[in-house]
């Protein structure tokens, strides 16, 4: 087989490295002990280095606590956040409530939404076609999420400090909605955007739902 | 790729923030762990970058010149063997010495096990430029690798010398 030169070799090593050499610069390797010295060190150099990937790196908690302070300091993340805030209800009043009544109702408006929210992505489509199709997908469930929060008000005043507690909550999630829809406006098209926005009025109708059922249980 | 533990953890937290800061840009063109990997990348990209001093694009990040101890393309003079001198203290200090991106590169494919076709996508390049740098990468690694093993020898012999002068 003929053989090729050094500098032939080099220029078509990083085709081959890695894999097999063609048959020329096989045999080159066999008559050539620098290229031959060559490949051996940047085969131990690819040795070497992948023994470090089996390193699972622990990363200090002081970051994740860093990380979360820098998060609430720029407005990224609030320190009360809805899903925590849906954890204490459910600490609290989960065992007393019976299943919510309205909880169906909901979910059907929900899923609906969930639907038109995750249509599949025509590429063709411009911005403002995205934008119409976003407010058209979620006007009624915002709406009927208004409907339920105004009758909640009008009967649930049996308890002041649980009123205010949820009122509390509920600008909580308002605030994450708001946030949501402002990504969405920002960015129609963004299916995560459009996710966020979708999962922040369930939070909101789980909310309703309860405090809707509650309600009706001081009446 | 910083060769620094505390570092490391900061440009960490930096990736996280990027990732809550422009979550809404990512538009599921690529699959979410490339973006990730690719806005990480590119924060420790900028930090090296800084770190450097000088504001200077991929290609020059990849490709020193003659001057800077760029990858010479010789092909001779195998004076001493690198085998058995490679160990994870020696290599670390080579890798610590790469430019910015040869080290991301070679960090990513030698030491990561990503393919050319992910890291092309990482970082934003060509599969052929990216297997181009590997390769310069690792060319430029045994180059600081022999020195390394150069200086040792020379040490060693002064050593020796200095020794053998005593004893006389």
């Amino acid at each position: 087989m003929a053989t090729i030169t050094c500098k032939d070799f080099m220029d078509r090593l990083d085709s081959w490295m890695g894999g097999n050499p063609p048959g020329d610069a096989e045999a080159h390797l066999r008559n050539c002990s620098n290229c031959r010295s060559l490949i051996e060190d940047l085969k131990a150099i690819c040795t070497e280095a992948s023994s470090w990937r089996t390193e699972e790196v622990e990363v200090s908690p002081r970051i994740w606590t860093s990380l979360r302070s820098h998060l609430e300091q720029e407005g990224l993340i609030h320190e009360n956040r809805p899903a925590e805030s849906k954890t204490t209800w459910f600490a609290g009043w989960l065992a007393a409530l019976p299943r919510p009544a309205l909880a169906g109702a909901y979910l059907t408006l929900l899923i609906a939404a969930a639907f038109a929210l995750s249509r599949p992505m025509n590429k063709q489509s411009n911005q403002a076609l995205w934008l119409a199709d976003s407010r058209d997908s979620t006007l009624p469930l915002r709406a009927q999420l208004i409907a339920e929060q105004d009758s909640f008000a009008s009967f649930n005043n049996a308890n002041p400090v649980v009123t205010a507690s949820l009122n509390k909550n509920l600008a909580i999630v308002d605030n994450y909605i708001a946030l949501c829809e402002k990504s969405v406006q920002e960015e129609p098209q963004n299916e995560v955007a459009r996710d966020y926005l979708y999962e922040a009025y369930q939070q909101k109708a789980d909310l309703l739902a309860q405090m809707t059922e509650r309600g009706e249980n001081n009446r | 790729m910083v060769g620094n533990t505390a570092e490391a953890e900061d440009l960490t937290q930096e990736a996280f923030l990027q990732l809550f800061r422009k979550i809404a840009t990512f538009r599921g063109e690529s699959a979410f762990s490339t973006w990730l990997h690719r806005l990480a990348v590119n924060v420790v990209l900028m930090k090296l970058r800084k770190k450097s001093g000088t504001e200077t694009s991929l290609d020059e990040m990849t490709e020193p010149d003659e001057e800077s101890g760029g990858p010479r393309r010789d092909f001779g003079t195998p004076d001493l063997r690198l085998s058995g001198s490679i160990d994870r203290v020696n290599l670390q200090r080579a890798v610590e010495q790469l430019p910015p991106g040869y080290k991301a590169v070679f960090v990513l494919h030698d030491v990561q096990g990503y393919e050319h076709n992910e890291i092309a996508e990482i970082m934003e390049c060509s599969i052929g430029n990216s297997k181009s740098q590997l390769h310069k990468a690792r060319m430029r690694l045994r180059e600081l690798l022999h020195e390394a093993v150069r200086d040792k020898a020379r040490e060693d012999r002064k050593a020796a010398s200095a020794e053998a002068g005593s004893e006389d």
